[in-house]
């Protein structure tokens, strides 16, 4: 046995292709590391300068109700990104924090020095080119191993002395892939290099937990194509016809399949789930506007009869209010509808003094009304953006797990954390935070406050907001993600394996 | 020569690859078909009723007076989408489909909330679209440019791998040049044989899925569209004579059939799949862009003194000329501002962009992409043509407006303010339309560059097969 694997592993040393194999791939990964690095380093900063921004409008507020707007959540770029770019680019990074709508990834924007026009090239990253070249490679290595040593005749020399047949293919299978474990972890090991270097990205101890699944899911994916290379070359008897179908099939596993299907196959939602959540949101929010109204109606200060009742723009006729503002939304593409009213004064005057506590009254009524019919769209819009983009979008990938290169791709993502669900971590963990600052409001009593809307009489202490922190997924859940996709690709592994077994040991030489 | 072409297509025409080849491209072209079928529709539909929309809002304003033409201007403008979206969709989805017009700005308002000083309308470039929330996977659309860029190419290796190497191996080479036939026919024939043999699937597909796209009454195809289409099937070949010139230069130079298949596949990888995309990241990482915010903190100041300099026209109520004259001026250069900032901004951005694409021309997969954008009239060139038509109508607007003013012999003659103008009314018919058109040759002109870098890569090729096949000893 290891007399075979000796054998095995110094004919495909010495070739050609084994040096051409390691050098296009070192020559690839390390210069789309530096590139990758060089954009991760960008997006860093762009990210520390938007945290810094941010943190500053959020002090230049003095009344609480200014932070509409100014509390902004930023996203931090993901370091593994460098090795799954999934959606850690697409998706948007800023998101603000407010208690009239509950955030979620289709509300995040993009922040900082962004050229969308940039997007129209294709992005990389480093399982892209694994999957590409590995793949490519694994199967050059693969298509003559039984065809090339049928065509010789060197196949039946071995076969005369007594060696199980089983033997043999175990040690081609085992040379091949510690022949193919080269490049990969040379290169790996080379980008791994560049990125403890560089001074900007910290990889932590889990990090390279994350990076060792992502080795040994390209390790299953490399070896896949391998047996899909020898199935090949065990089912046709010439070298020539072998390689030819060994392109074939690569062209259509990894050019071909993934393009084609999503094509093919039509993954639009409805668009009448769309327009009747919509509605029925903004029914919510209506309900809201007569019982607000209804409030101020009702109210003798706030609504002295010569105007009616209506006239919220002039600040209840408050002595020192230096502006009215509103604050609102209307995207029914992704079912977001609030309107919010405020108003900002500097100094209040003294004949208006009266008036001040009935207009704290108001604006604790109508916060806490706001926030309940939040609570109520949210109900609904939950579930249609469910519908509306995540399960499309879950289909779609679905379709694409029946190449071996939608498996790796998704098991990936999921050890890189840029996966849709590593995405959403970050925006649960900003709806988390917006709930504990509307508690915060909530049990200061600011909403019902005076620094609500007056800076005269103390002004915001943004210091004892509580503070968001968001802290990466575990490896363990990261793991328990790309686990089904890794098992899905070792039993394909396993089932090509014993059919190449069977076809093998019947085979006549 | 010809008998060594003939001869070449028969031994293709018979084999393998040529089934699989014909069963790929079919299936590839027929999905490209149907899924423009079925989405084609849907985006007339939607470019109509926008357009119609944006067609009311000139009437009803050109009804209104010419000072309500003048103040708020025509509706959005949108752009048409391309009939040929099926052969590039060029990033549409990216790019946005709209210029917008701008509400004019309101200055002032007194405590009823009345307008008191209020701007004329302006044009705005609105960020690629900012509507597309997907989180799906990533993948490129099968369009024709993906279809002749990735999967022709490849097929194009694929034919000629072992056209030397093959033979050497066998031992016919030796046999054919023992005949009386110079060398570079020889390669001239394997090279038209093979060129021709990708040929026939690759027509035999286009046939079919122009047979569908055509046959469908949702989709109609106008001459021009047919004579864009005749280019494109010209750049297919070229682009696939590139491949196969590689093909026979790498298959002369190895003598196992083997090796030349794989040092063309890594090639093949490297030139189609990465360079276009890592030398786009190289290219745009070399400038960093600017941000909104930057942008903003450069206008605001410029807003600031325009403000002192009209302080006087604007603070006063009364009617007279100079007052006037002056609310005109300042409405007029502040709309100007808005628009050369928006302008400047789109420039910037677009200087980024052509950087990149000029980096990644260098692959000819990313030539191919750009040459069949252009023809098929969709991408980022398209996008900046539709910009310019915009601001081309714009002016025939204004120049309109001032034009129905200055005929009026009781107006004023200053635009831009309600009382300046001319109180007669405007017909709606006499108002210039904004029509998004394509120009053919303009499209030459802009692609000349990249159609002559192309050319010039199947000249280089091909000589640089010629070379090594006559050097090379049997």
């Amino acid at each position: 046995m290891m007399t075979l694997i000796r054998r095995e592993l110094l004919d495909n040393l010495m070739t050609f292709r084994f040096a051409a194999a390691v050098f296009i791939t070192l020559l690839l990964v390390v210069a789309n590391t530096i590139v990758l690095l060089k954009d991760y380093e960008q997006r860093l900063t762009a990210y520390n300068k938007a945290v810094k921004e941010s943190h500053q409008e959020l002090r230049e507020k003095k009344t609480y109700s200014g932070y509409a707007g100014a509390l902004v959540v930023q996203r931090p770029p993901n370091p593994l990104s460098i090795f799954n770019l999934g959606l850690d680019k697409q998706v948007g990074n800023k998101i603000e924090v407010y208690h009239a709508f509950v955030p979620t990834i289709w509300d995040a924007e993009k922040h900082g020095a962004d050229n969308p026009f940039l997007n129209l090239f294709t992005s990389i990253d480093i399982v892209l080119v694994f999957q590409g070249v590995l793949s490519l490679l694994a199967l050059i290595f693969a298509y003559d191993a039984l065809a090339g040593e049928h065509e010789r005749g060197t196949l039946r020399l071995v076969l005369t002395h007594p060696i199980q047949r089983g033997y043999i293919l175990c040690a081609k299978y085992i040379s091949a892939m510690l022949c193919l474990l080269v490049p990969l972890l040379i290169s790996l090991f080379l980008s791994i290099i560049l990125l403890t270097t560089s001074a900007t990205i910290s990889l932590s101890t889990d990090d390279f937990l994350r990076i060792g699944g992502i080795v040994l899911t390209s390790l299953l994916y490399v070896s896949l194509f391998y047996l899909i290379g020898l199935c090949i070359s065990a089912m046709t008897r010439r070298t020539s016809t072998a390689l030819m179908l060994c392109m074939f099939v690569w062209g259509c596993l990894v050019l071909v399949y993934p393009n084609l299907i999503l094509t093919a196959v039509d993954i639009v939602p409805q668009p009448e789930t769309q327009t009747s959540v919509y509605n029925q949101i903004k029914q919510m929010w209506e309900k809201l506007d007569k019982e607000d109204k209804q409030f101020i109606r009702n109210d003798a200060v706030l609504s002295p009869p010569s105007r009616g009742g209506e006239d919220m723009a002039a600040g209840f006729g408050l002595e020192g209010v230096e502006y009215t503002f509103w604050k609102d939304e209307d995207k029914p593409s992704i079912l977001l509808y609030f309107h919010q009213t405020g108003l900002y004064a500097g100094k209040i005057g003294a004949e208006s003094e009266p008036q001040v506590p009935r207009v704290q009254d108001y604006y604790g009524f109508y916060n806490r009304e706001t926030i309940n019919t939040v609570q109520r769209t949210w109900l609904v819009r939950k579930p249609a953006l469910e519908a509306i983009y995540v399960q499309p979008a879950n289909l779609g990938r679905m379709l694409l797990r029946f190449s071996p290169v939608g498996l790796y791709d998704a098991a990936t993502e999921a050890w890189a954390g840029t996966d849709l669900e590593g995405i959403q971590d970050f925006f649960s963990t900003v709806q988390r935070y917006r709930r504990a600052v509307v508690d915060y409001f909530y049990d200061k009593k600011i909403f019902e406050s005076r620094q609500w809307f007056a800076a005269d009489k103390g002004t915001a202490d943004w210091d004892a907001l509580p503070q968001f922190s968001f802290q990466r997924s575990d490896t363990g859940i990261n793991a328990k993600r790309a686990l089904p996709d890794m098992l899905l690709l070792l039993t394909m592994n396993v089932i090509l394996f014993t059919v190449i077994m069977l076809i093998f040991i019947k085979s006549e030489v | 020569m010809w008998h060594i072409t003939k001869r070449e297509i028969y031994d293709n025409l018979n084999s393998l690859r040529f089934a699989l080849t014909t069963v790929l491209l079919l299936a590839l072209m027929v999905t490209n078909a149907v899924k423009h079928l079925r989405e084609h529709p849907k985006r007339v539909q939607r470019y109509q009723d926008a357009v119609t929309e944006s067609l009311n809002h000139l009437t009803d304003r050109a009804n209104d007076s010419l000072y309500t033409l003048a103040q708020y201007g025509p509706g959005n403008f949108y752009k048409k989408p391309s009939p040929l979206h099926f052969c590039a969709n060029g990033g549409e989805f990216l790019l946005p489909d709209a210029v917008e017009v701008d509400e004019p700005p309101v200055f002032m308002t007194d405590s009823e909330g009345n307008r008191l000083l209020e701007g004329i309308w302006s044009l705005s470039y609105p960020d690629a679209n900012l509507h597309n929330k997907d989180v799906g996977p990533n993948v490129s659309q099968v369009d024709w440019a993906f279809i002749i860029g990735s999967i022709l190419s490849l097929i194009a290796l694929w034919f000629t791998f072992d056209a030397f190497s093959g033979e050497r191996e066998q031992g016919t080479l030796r046999l054919m040049l023992a005949n009386s036939i110079p060398r570079h026919t020889v390669l001239i024939g394997k090279f038209l044989g093979a060129l021709l043999s990708i040929s026939i699937p690759f027509a035999l597909a286009v046939l079919v899925n122009l047979l569908l796209i055509s046959t469908a009454d949702t989709v109609y195809l106008t001459t021009e569209a047919w004579g864009r289409l005749g280019i494109i099937f010209a750049l297919a070949l070229l682009y696939t004579s590139l491949f196969v010139a590689l093909g026979l230069l790498v298959s002369a130079r190895v003598q196992q059939s083997a090796v030349s298949l794989m040092i063309l596949l890594l090639m093949w990888v490297t030139l189609v799949v990465f360079m276009p995309s890592t030398l786009a990241s190289i290219a745009s990482s070399f400038s960093p862009a600017m941000s909104f915010d930057e942008f903003w903190k450069q206008r605001n100041p410029i807003k600031e003194d325009l403000w002192d300099k009209y302080k006087e026209g604007l603070w006063s109520s009364e009617l007279d000329d100079s007052k006037l004259r002056a609310k005109s001026e300042f409405y007029t250069e502040n709309a100007e501002r808005e628009e050369r900032w928006q302008e400047e901004q789109l420039k910037y951005r677009t200087s980024q962009v052509h950087r990149a694409r000029a980096i990644t021309s260098i692959s000819p997969a990313t030539l191919l992409q750009h040459l069949i954008e252009s023809f098929a009239g969709t991408g980022f060139e398209r996008h900046l043509q539709f910009a310019e038509n915009v601001q081309r109508y714009t002016r025939q607007l204004r120049e309109f407006v001032a034009d129905t003013d200055r005929a009026d012999p009781e107006s004023l003659h200053i635009l831009g303010v309600r009382e300046g103008m001319s109180k007669k009314l405007v017909n709606p018919a006499a108002v210039p339309k904004f029509e998004d058109t394509l120009n053919l040759s303009k499209d030459f002109n802009t692609t000349a560059m990249e159609l002559l870098l192309l050319t010039l890569f199947v000249l280089v090729l091909l000589s640089g097969a010629y070379l090594a096949f006559v050097r090379v000893e049997v």
